[in-house]
């Protein structure tokens, strides 16, 4: 495993455990409960899951694996940052006469309206 | 012999359509900003039981990822931090696309069952009536 890809696989281990952890749908998954969260192959994710114990992101729980306080802090951090930047504006943050908020037919003129200016 | 076919006699599932859960967020997001198990608690009403919350996980990842959906934190007093799922204003465009496709898919079911039914009766709930017996 690559030091690279050992980060990757990290992040994305911490980020699902944060949000399954948040969500109170497990706050110690099993590493199949985990593989099948994240629809990985669970014996390839076992190697990661002894590193980040190893690396102090983990501890092993009775069954599982649950989040470190490191482990917490990385997982909600890398959470943020992952997206953060990447979309504009919400539903609910435009004006009061947005498309939105009635029908397809107008969101379709809508969009054309908006080619070329900010809506 | 096909491995599609239904035993005789068996009951058949109602299936969703491929990707059905994509406007499904998307319409459950516009009606209103929430988390993730409020989310999976609402898909139930589409057909989506058992609740997969790793599907559900992976689905707003993508949603996100294609700038349909943001999230941001909601402070929690008595545990970790959440996620608040919200639709963008590409996501709204993205929903009155998918449901234009679906009400066209609509138009080909009540197409099909029209015509079956010109032969068996089906009851409310999907099942068949007397088979093969004319209306």
């Amino acid at each position: 495993m690559s030091e690279l890809e050992t980060l990757r696989v990290r992040d994305e281990v911490l980020q699902a455990m944060y949000w399954m952890r948040a969500e109170g749908i497990d706050d110690a998954p099993t590493e199949e409960a985990l593989a099948r969260f994240l629809a990985v192959g669970a014996e390839t994710l076992r190697l990661y899951l002894e590193r980040f114990c190893a690396d102090g992101y983990l501890e092993p729980a009775t069954p599982g694996y649950r989040l470190t306080p490191v482990g917490e802090e990385a997982g909600k951090r890398t959470f943020a940052e992952e997206f953060a930047g990447l979309t504009g504006a919400a539903h609910g943050e435009c004006d009061a006469d947005c498309w939105c908020h009635s029908s397809p037919e107008d969101a379709a003129q809508c969009l054309e309206d908006r080619v070329g200016h900010v809506h | 012999m096909s491995t599609e076919a239904a035993p005789a006699g068996a009951a058949v599932e109602p299936t969703p359509p491929k990707n059905f859960m994509r406007p499904c967020l998307l319409l459950l997001l516009r009606e209103q900003p929430t988390h993730g198990y409020d989310l999976l608690e609402r898909l139930k009403s589409f057909g989506f039981e058992p609740a997969d919350p790793g599907r559900l996980y992976r689905s707003l990842r993508a949603l996100e990822r294609d700038g349909l959906v943001r999230s941001t934190w909601e402070r929690s007093a008595s545990g970790p931090d959440r996620r608040i799922y919200q639709l963008t204003r590409a996501g709204m465009e993205e929903l009155h696309l998918r449901a234009r496709a679906l009400a066209g898919t609509r138009r080909l079911m009540e197409a099909f069952l029209g015509r079956y039914e010109e032969f068996v009766a089906l009851a409310d709930d999907g099942a068949t009536g007397s088979v093969g017996a004319p209306r």
